[in-house]
């Protein structure tokens, strides 16, 4: 039903007039008209601003955007017509003052819809997709697939002619490079080039489909919408672990996950049941948003950001959907409120952000070895212990040992964190913390201590595996994972003061800023003065605070703790304890042992591990215990338990500060809503998300594939299929595409397969002159793809081209050469460590991606830089790019690689500059060519052995002949030919 | 309509995707506003021209380039610009909780006590505008500046204040002034980067967020000088050879170029030699550039500059941005880090002010006796203010220091259309709070857009299905009362 001669016309016009923005020109009279295609561009564009569906900018009650609300204005001779057409300033539509006015034909095209009824239609995207009938076309014998009839019909309308089948070296090189991400070698071309077997193409499809590169090719655009960094992003854009998310990237399209499953394993895996370990990692995709770690931020502040792009991101990946407006004010085109956004972020708002351990097999034996030494060494260090000292030590820490009475809390408040009670006393917190968090603790205290007076309490602080580094405190940011930091601690019992004489603690040590943190500032009154035991993360330690005049046990016991700080640093794990001893209790000095149980051998680890006089006899000690290796972690997803989910609220303006009611969780109404019975969360949204009910996702995959390979996509605006987009120029390829991918069980192979298959696809890219005037963006496709590959193709297939590409695959990002000016420009003059031996050769996608100092190369190349969702890429071309290509050491390198194995493997000058040109650019040279290339070489050949120019600097190697130098320069000049770094 | 396909493909080509030109969307606003008219101008550039030349705007411009002195860190106006003599008064004492209730810091509590004005004041020059004694040059120059002591913005911590001022939003990922008006205007250099971003002083909180051109092409983005190796990357031939081999090479690369361009048809190839022209030209033009050989030893001793050496890192630098200002560079943005003063603000201010001081009244100068004042927009700033409350931390060791203020500071701004010799806005007597005339980042950037002849409104671009600006969504303004 889309396609006519109406819209070609249409698109005529739009080619035209793309640049400039106009829509829809003039529509003959006799046709009909659509509301979708010819009217709701006119209305969105010029009307909806305050006759759209936003209620708060509604002027004078009028919307136009639904055939209810604006019934009475649409007669032939009604109030529309009249107002557009008006000639006083006043009645004018669109008022003067909004700088918009309609053409002459956008008149005649709502004239002619008020004619033919004024009939409105569901947005195109807003309804499923269906599969029309393949069109019948002229010739269809030189078609080899359904693409090939959609497209061949549209040129047959425009009487525009296809391209001839491109040659078989351009088709390998194309292939490869749209499949893989890699050129062949000249071998592998050759191989298909004078292959016989007419199924030689099919076969290299289903070789290249099956080829590990695959993954790593296909991951690249799906890591540039995830927006995949290594590193945290904002001020100090410290390294962050998610790289086993990137792996599992790679390996889920490589195993060609059906798309549904591996959109549910990414936004919900960790609510999928018995969810696996690689399910988990998956979640890591909307934990790459980046994370704020400069003192003093509001970190829920910052959190709320990274919704609001979780949201967007959601939005523009599965729904092809800009919701980002709606988190202002209700969106002026599309039908999604204000609290529809909010409703939507509710959906994805109820998860802890935590990072998990990744099992490393090859760690087990590393970390036995580290064991036994610890082990060892800590068995040497008892053989130091001076025994006069230890006796000394010994005496008063059995000195201090009292009964301690572990409280059970009778009440817990917080100001936000949920603190529970978990058995014996010991408290957990959870959930969202501040950078000023209180914690209320009331203890009914027991009937046993009756008649005694309270002398002291005891605060535990504890390590666990759930907090940030294992605890004991909740900081996850600023640097110390598992930092806390005490303020202050107020008693009072039965309502009255308990003042506090003196404290102790076990150890003390404050990150950023100076001092050892002394106990008493628990209770200086002084709230940037505190408690605090950095650098000994995941042990448990303890303050001991001694009462003034001792009180009376008995009734009821509040204990308040302060944690003020410019970052958060709430206690996780703690237990309040209280001993009516009438000796003077103190904190133990390694409370990991208690001196009222341990053996004596226990008591000298105590003693060797916290005296001070033992500091220097243990630093082996503490150094090995640094060494003792720790598998990889990654960031995942967590759904919070069902006694503390979070609130979601519509903030007014979008602004962080202006939270006003709660919403619920829903998807926006315009679409089916969530099944019913089942509970509006994460889990359900993501099944949602990849289910009939949402029209948008299937078109928005294919049509991103389509970009891929075509370099624009069916629908231009790949990220954007809401009301306002342009039309695509092929809807029923679109919807025919989309529906094939779903029936084809959402399998990316097959999709690729499909379109690599086509004649369409085969055609030669030359941009004959007929079409640079008719279509040069090349929309109706009657020629083959043409376009400048990604900065990251680009130095891959140049590693490839010199025979240095690693095939390695996975693990933590690698640093290739850069000069150190570039990273040494980040915050905290960072160095970039280059790889050494393969490492430095490792496939662009394994490159170490720092936000704010990314890799030059690739930037200089449009290469995003992970912060924020990417679904399409410019493609500049820029001087930059020139002096990267001639002048980056990296392909000096690359060069000289490529020369020295050309030199190797031939006999003459012919041969070495035909096997050259083959490895960048697949084709041999022709004889105008070789003969540039070989006068080139002769003329700085000459060069070199004259002295003019210097073999040994340009190569920095002492062997470095002038005929090496100089082949090195002809491959200089072949990686930076505009054919190399464009798949033609 | 006159229509010729590949007429209008080759512009449309340069425009789009080639060179330091205009982006498609900025052209799109800019021929609606212009009726269309741009494809017929005869001043378009064709295939054998520069792919970077000037583009027309959509008002007349009172400047041509812009020189950002952006002061990383925020310096307090309390000490600099801004004269409160009530925070004296009430030194020690916290301010009433009317004012302080429901106020979010970085680093204090609301309730800190007031802390006095470091520095005295003065009245300077004709116009008479109070200035602290801790500016000696700037106050020499106070007759051709526009002081605003009404800034505001929405951000109170480093890397979101930084870049809120340097792209309008305070998250990473937007693009910057610089790449906007690059994608707005073009470029004025044919042979140097239109966009230039210097820095001295250490770390910045913004990084390299602050000069990306976000989602506009890439051309656009900022080209960051280097500190060591080349000022900017690649533009020494690698070891070896030899400027003749380099055109050797640049020769048979066009020729290979040129004839696959014969049979491809594709105009992108030549748009790429012409790219590698520029980029030959650019090797020769950066050490001309960096090679301050031809100034005089006054403009050195203007500016308090000393080629080579790190101590005056920032007086080079400044000295740099006249040079780039004069060889056509549009946005020249010269960071210098070291003003956020935590603590010791006295001597840190004091600190600041003597490395920075001279060189900015030097430029001021400069300009003007080189008749490029008139249309050299210059502006002075950070990222936020100071609070008039003290910050004194245990855990931190600060004392006598100042928190972040995003309520109300100060800037000034010079040449390119600014009003002269004027002080625009006004503080509550505590500095707290603005009562007169409020500037907003916002308000601040559609300004600076409008003396570069661009409309805020219309400079946009479409992504993700938003239509984005640097001014963003809320509704703001160029201040019209500093205009000339």
């Amino acid at each position: 039903m889309y396609i006519g001669p109406q819209l070609s016309i249409w698109l005529k016009a739009a080619i035209c007039l793309s640049v400039v923005g106009t829509a829809v020109e003039s529509l003959r009279a006799a046709e009909t008209i659509s509301f979708n295609r010819d009217v709701r561009p006119i209305l969105a564009g010029n009307c909806y601003d305050c006759h759209g569906p936003d209620e708060e900018t509604i002027e004078g009650g009028l919307r136009l955007d639904s055939r209810e609300s604006a019934e009475e204005v649409l007669g032939v001779d009604g109030e529309l017509f009249y107002r557009i057409t008006a000639d006083d300033d006043i009645d004018l539509m669109p008022p003067p003052d909004s700088h918009r006015h309609l053409t002459e034909g956008q008149i005649e095209t709502i004239q002619l819809w008020l004619e033919q009824g004024a009939p409105y239609e569901t947005h195109w995207a807003f309804v499923a997709p269906k599969k029309a009938d393949v069109p019948k076309i002229q010739n269809p014998e030189t078609t080899i697939n359904s693409i090939d009839h959609f497209i061949r019909r549209r040129l047959e309308e425009e009487n525009l002619k296809p391209s001839p089948k491109a040659d078989r070296h351009t088709l390998v090189r194309r292939l490869y490079l749209d499949l893989i991400g890699i050129p062949p070698t000249p071998e592998q071309a050759d191989t298909f080039v004078n292959s016989i077997d007419p199924k030689a193409y099919d076969k290299l499809v289903d070789e290249l489909l099956a080829s590990p590169r695959y993954g790593e090719r296909w991951a690249r655009p799906w890591l540039d919408l995830a927006r995949y960094s290594d590193t945290n992003g904002y001020e100090k854009d410290r390294p962050r672990s998610i790289w086993p998310y990137r792996d599992w990237v790679v390996d889920a399209i490589n195993a060609d996950m059906p798309f549904d499953q591996f959109t549910i394993e990414q936004l919900a895996g960790d609510m999928l049941p018995n969810p696996t370990l690689e399910q988990l990692i998956a979640t890591g995709f909307h934990r790459n948003t980046m994370l704020n770690e400069e003192g003093g931020i509001d970190p829920l502040e910052y959190r709320y950001y990274a919704m609001v792009d979780r949201v967007a991101t959601t939005g523009t990946v599965w729904m092809g959907l800009s919701t980002g407006c709606a988190q202002c004010h209700n969106h002026k085109y599309d039908p999604i409120t204000h609290t529809d956004y909010f409703s939507l972020m509710a959906l994805l708002n109820n998860a802890d952000e935590v990072a998990i351990q990744v099992p490393d097999p090859g760690m087990k034996a590393r970390q036995a070895l580290i064991n036994q030494q610890i082990k060892e060494a800590e068995a040497e260090l008892l053989t130091k212990i001076d025994p006069t000292k230890y006796q000394t030590w010994k005496k008063t820490e059995k000195a201090k040992v009292v009964p301690w009475h572990h409280l059970e809390p009778h009440q817990l408040k917080a100001n936000l964190p949920l603190l529970e009670h978990e058995g014996d006393g010991v408290i957990f917190a959870s959930g969202d913390f501040t950078k000023r968090d209180t914690y209320e603790l009331t203890y009914q205290l027991p009937e046993k201590l009756k008649g005694k007076t309270i002398t002291a309490l005891r605060l535990e602080a504890l390590p666990d595996e759930r907090l940030p580094a294992g605890g004991p405190g909740a900081a996850y940011y600023e640097g110390r994972s598992g930092d806390f930091f005490l303020s202050e601690v107020t008693l009072s019992l039965n309502k009255e003061p308990v003042e506090i004489e003196a404290a102790t603690r076990d150890f003390g040590k404050i990150y950023i800023g100076k001092g050892d943190a002394p106990a008493q500032a628990v209770f200086d009154g002084k709230g940037s003065s505190g408690w605090s035991t950095a650098s000994r993360e995941s042990e448990p330690h303890e303050l001991v605070v001694n009462l003034k005049s001792p009180p009376q046990a008995k009734g009821e016991l509040k204990v308040e703790l302060l944690f003020e700080r410019h970052f958060v640093a709430a206690l996780g794990k703690f237990r309040i304890s209280v001993t009516t001893s009438e000796k003077t209790a103190a904190a133990r000095a390694w409370p990991l042992i208690d001196p009222a149980t341990a053996s004596e051998q226990e008591m000298m680890i105590a003693y060797a591990n916290s005296a001070k006089e033992m500091t220097k006899a243990r630093a082996a000690l503490e150094e090995l215990k640094k060494k003792r290796p720790s598998p990889p972690t990654t960031m995942v997803m967590r759904e919070r338990p069902p006694q503390n989910p979070r609130t979601t609220r519509r903030h007014h303006r979008g602004e962080y500060l202006n939270a006003e009611e709660e919403v619920t969780a829903a998807v926006p109404a315009v679409f089916p809503q969530l099944p019913e019975g089942e509970p509006a969360n994460r889990l359900t949204f993501a099944r949602w998300l990849v289910s009939e009910n949402n029209p948008l996702v299937a078109r928005v995959v294919v049509n991103r594939a389509w970009q891929a390979i075509f370099g624009r996509g069916i629908m231009e605006s790949v990220d954007e299929f809401g009301t306002q987009s342009e039309a695509p120029s092929h809807p029923e390829l679109l919807d025919w595409l989309a529906v094939e991918f779903m029936e084809k069980g959402w399998s990316r192979k097959e999709l690729h397969r499909l379109i690599v298959s086509s004649a369409t696809y085969r055609q030669d890219s030359d941009i004959r002159s007929d079409l640079l005037a008719a279509d040069p963006d090349n929309i109706l496709l009657a020629r083959g793809p043409r376009f400048r590959l990604d900065g990251e193709v680009v130095r891959d297939m140049i590693l490839k081209a010199s025979g240095l590409l690693s095939d390695k695959m996975g693990g933590p990002g690698v640093y290739p050469p850069q000069p150190s000016s570039v990273a040494a420009a980040a915050y905290g003059n960072t160095k970039w460590p280059i790889s050494v031996g393969e490492d430095r050769y490792r496939r662009s996608l394994y490159t170490w991606s720092k936000r704010t100092a990314p890799f030059a190369a690739f930037t200089v190349f449009d290469a995003p830089t992970g912060e924020i969702c990417v679904a399409k890429r410019d493609r500049s071309n820029s001087p930059l790019q020139a002096l990267t290509l001639l002048n980056d050491a990296m392909f000096v390198e690359m060069a000289e690689a490529a020369a020295t194995e050309a030199i190797a493997k031939n006999e003459d000058n012919e041969a070495i500059v035909t096997d050259l040109f083959k490895r960048f650019l697949t084709r041999p040279p022709n004889k105008e060519e070789q003969s540039a290339l070989l006068s080139y070489f002769e003329i700085q050949r000459q060069r070199f052995e004259k002295g003019e120019l210097n073999a040994i600097e340009w190569l920095g190697e002492a062997n470095s002949s002038p005929d090496l130098a100089a082949w090195a320069l002809v491959a200089r000049a072949l990686l930076n030919l505009d054919e190399t770094i464009t798949k033609g | 309509m006159n229509y010729d396909p590949l007429h209008e493909r080759t512009r449309r080509h340069f425009f789009r995707d080639c060179g330091l030109g205009v982006g498609k969307i900025a052209l799109a606003s800019l021929l609606a506003r212009s009726g269309s008219k741009l494809f017929g101008a005869p001043a378009t550039p064709t295939l054998t021209e520069s792919p970077i030349a000037p583009k027309s705007s959509h008002l007349k411009g009172t400047a041509k380039r812009v020189i950002y002195l952006f002061m990383a860190g925020a310096p307090s106006q309390l000490e600099l610009f801004d004269y409160k003599p009530k925070l004296a008064e009430l030194d020690g004492s916290p301010l009433p909780p009317s004012v302080i209730d429901g106020q979010r810091y970085a680093f204090i509590q609301p309730d800190a006590a007031v802390l006095a004005p470091c520095f005295s004041f003065n009245r300077q020059g004709q116009s008479g505008a109070e200035i602290s004694e801790a500016l000696p040059h700037l106050s020499k120059v106070v007759d051709d500046i526009a002081i605003v002591r009404s800034m505001t913005t929405d951000k109170f911590n480093h890397a979101p204040a930084q870049l809120f001022v340097n792209t309008g939003n305070g998250i990473p990922g937007r693009p910057a002034m610089g790449s906007w008006l690059s994608y707005g205007l073009g470029s004025e250099a044919n042979d140097l980067p239109s966009f230039v971003v210097l820095k001295s002083g250490g770390n910045l909180s913004g990084g390299a967020s602050m000069w990306s051109s976000g989602f506009l092409p890439s051309t656009h983005q900022g080209v960051p000088f280097r500190e060591s190796g080349d000022a900017i990357l690649h533009t020494s031939n690698p070891s070896g050879l030899d400027m003749q081999s380099q055109r050797d090479s640049i020769d048979l690369i066009k020729n290979l170029n040129q004839q696959h361009a014969s049979s491809a048809g594709d105009p992108e190839i030549t748009a790429r030699i012409n790219a590698y022209e520029m980029a030959y030209r650019m090797q020769s033009r950066a050490p001309e550039l960096m090679d301050f050989g031809s100034e005089s030893q006054a403009t050195l001793d203007l500016y308090g500059a000393k080629p080579g050496d790190k101590k005056h890192a920032f007086a080079n630098n400044v000295l740099l941005a006249r040079r780039l200002a004069e060889r056509g560079s549009r946005f020249i943005q010269v960071y210098h880090s070291g003003w956020d003063h935590h603590s010791q603000v006295k001597n840190g201010v004091a600190t600041q002010a003597r490395i920075t001081d001279q060189a900015c009244a030097a430029l001021i100068m400069d300009l003007k006796q080189r008749g490029m004042l008139e249309d050299t927009l210059v502006v002075w700033g950070g990222e936020f203010g100071r609070t008039p409350m003290v910050e004194a931390s245990a855990a931190l060791g600060r004392s006598q220091g100042r928190d972040h203020h995003p309520q109300a500071f100060s800037m000034w701004m010079a040449g390119g259309g600014i009003k002269p010799g004027i002080q625009y806005g006004k503080t509550d007597e505590l500095g707290f709070n603005i009562v007169e005339n409020p500037v907003h980042v916002h308000d601040l950037q559609a300004t600076i857009l409008h003396c570069l002849g661009l409309d805020h409104n219309q400079l946009t671009y479409r992504m993700n299905g938003l239509n984005f600006k640097l001014t963003g969504v809320e509704h703001h303004n160029p201040v019209m009362d500093l205009l000339a």
